[in-house]
């Protein structure tokens, strides 16, 4: 549905977007992760045409972006960073005219904006000015506008940005709804945000992707082979002596001290079977104890973290 | 260009000037001003003549130009509402039109209330309607040519401020250069006469409709939105 294929963005002699290339196929919802200044915002706005790329090529359904920005334009809802709101109209009269602007059919108008006004919880929100809502409400009627004409493709920078907790949930709850029938892009900092409403993510550290892969996949192919976190009552040193015995396990670290006669351990699998099994037998066969026993896979923070911090020491 | 989606930006437009005072208080300006001349010319010297209202009323216009100029694209750039307009399904055309028409529509406004001078005069004197009709478009001419120039400006910067005093700038340069004019010969002379709007509307005053001087303002009314256009596609880059 979005294809960014090699694209270059200048700002001036600084390449803000750097032969950014990633997919994003029909019904799915994108990840963009990145620290401040990564590039995000300039990657969605070469998408919504607000601004010409340097070089490279972005189509959107079909339709490139420099070559027909006006069927691009029709066929995405975009959310810039900050919300684009008029603060002296009415949520109601705002919506209306973005509605008109963005092409719903006339006959179609107040029906359009009763419904997304109800989708974002605005009902009773409709004749305040939207310069005296809160923070939150902005964002939704951000949101809302972004949705009024019904497009395959939303794209959108920061949409949680200044939600209270709850709120967020709401919104996350909203977008995961859409996924299936539109197509999104959506850029965060947050980093569970992904993990709980994304298919897949492109991370991009100074405009150049660093990683893009299924959620899953990316935190699993980091981790490097599985981790386990084991507490087991026993002599330690013999414990420790035993579990490195095992075939399955590559290495073993103790984590911490002894404690009441239980200690904690770090166990790094050879990744090619599932090695509880073994693990149990052998501490069952030794009478000592398992307390807890839990895979550890690596978070979506160690990932964006050690693919964006570069190695200071090199 | 499609009237619906430029007739949303007019509405929107006029409605940003009647949401906040500046709207009203151009319009109660307008009012007393035009009101008191009126009043000095149909009372004091008891003449049936529009000219000394719109003579007077134009210096008013250059004053109050800026004033609801100003904001047309400079706050839109500012609120980060230029990023909706420009991904929209909207054409820079559209949007100039349509931001363009507005304030024309709120100076129609601001001319309304002159009907009631031009009632009271039909009711009790018997003015010449030709020369009033040529006063009346060389008055809305050199309104609609201020305020081309006035959204040209505003698409210059998104501070409001700077906005206003450019087209204060150019609105001076453009009364003052005539003056001017006067005191150099030969061809620079007629040409700074020429650009100069005071000698186009002159004639219009005196109750002449004279093409030379329609072109002069359709032409410069027709530059600024162009020009405005062509800002606002850079500003893309």
């Amino acid at each position: 549905m979005i294809e960014v294929k090699d694209v270059i963005k200048m700002y001036g002699s600084l390449a803000a977007v750097d032969r950014v290339t990633f997919s994003v196929p029909k019904g799915t919802i994108l990840g963009l992760l990145g620290p401040n200044g990564a590039g995000k915002t300039t990657t969605m706005r070469v998408i919504t045409t607000s601004l010409p790329l340097n070089g490279g090529k972005v189509t959107v359904d079909g339709y490139d972006v420099m070559e027909a920005p006006h069927e691009v334009k029709k066929r995405i809802g975009y959310l810039p960073e900050v919300p684009p709101i008029y603060g002296d109209m009415r949520v109601v009269d705002y919506l209306k005219f973005v509605a008109e602007i963005k092409e719903v059919p006339a006959d179609q108008t107040a029906n359009r904006v009763g419904e997304v006004m109800e989708m974002l919880s605005l009902g009773n929100m409709g004749r305040r000015l939207i310069g005296h809502l809160s923070l939150g409400y902005r964002q939704r009627v951000g949101l809302a506008q972004a949705l009024i004409h019904d497009p395959d493709v939303l794209i959108l920078d920061e949409p949680t940005r200044g939600l209270d907790p709850k709120q967020i949930l709401e919104i996350r709850k909203l977008i995961k709804s859409l996924s299936g029938h539109k197509t999104i892009i959506l850029s965060t900092h947050i980093l569970p945000e992904v993990s709980s409403t994304c298919d897949n993510v492109v991370i991009i550290d100074q405009g150049k992707v660093v990683a893009a892969d299924s959620v899953e996949s990316l935190s699993q192919r980091l981790a490097g082979g599985k981790l386990l976190e084991l507490e087991v009552k026993g002599p330690g040193a013999d414990v420790q002596k035993a579990l490195e015995n095992l075939k399955t396990i590559a290495s073993v670290k103790q984590l911490g001290k002894e404690t009441r006669n239980a200690t904690k351990f770090e166990l790094t699998t050879d990744g090619t079977m599932d090695a509880r099994e073994e693990i149990f037998q052998c501490v069952a066969k030794n009478k000592w104890v398992i307390y807890q026993m839990n895979p550890i896979g690596m978070s979506l923070e160690d990932v964006f973290l050690k693919l964006t911090t570069k190695d200071t020491a090199a | 260009m499609n009237s619906r989606k430029l007739w949303a930006i007019i509405k929107k437009d006029i409605g940003h000037y009647f949401a906040s005072p500046i709207g009203y208080v151009v319009l109660a300006v307008f009012y007393l001003v035009a009101g008191f001349f009126f009043w000095l010319i149909a009372v004091q010297s008891r003449s049936a003549s529009m000219i000394p209202v719109f003579q007077n009323t134009v210096i008013l216009l250059l004053f109050l130009t800026p004033m609801i100029t100003m904001r047309l694209w400079s706050e839109e750039e500012k609120n980060g509402t230029a990023e909706l307009l420009r991904t929209s399904p909207l054409t820079l055309w559209e949007i100039v039109i349509g931001k363009y028409l507005a304030v024309c529509a709120f100076f129609g406004l601001m001319l309304s209330s002159t009907i009631i001078y031009l009632i009271i005069m039909l009711a009790t004197g018997n003015p010449d309607l030709g020369p009033v009709a040529a006063n009346y478009l060389g008055y809305i001419l050199a309104a609609m040519t201020f305020f081309s120039l006035g959204l040209l400006a505003s698409t210059l910067s998104e501070n409001q401020i700077v906005s206003a005093v450019i087209t204060y700038g150019i609105l001076l340069m453009l009364w003052v250069i005539g003056a001017a004019a006067g005191n150099i010969q030969g061809t620079l002379g007629d040409m700074l006469k020429y650009v100069s709007v005071f000698n186009h509307l002159d004639d219009f005053f005196k109750g002449v409709i004279d093409l030379t001087h329609f072109f002069y303002f359709a032409s410069l009314i027709f530059l600024g939105l162009f020009f405005s256009v062509k800002v606002l596609e850079s500003k893309r880059s």
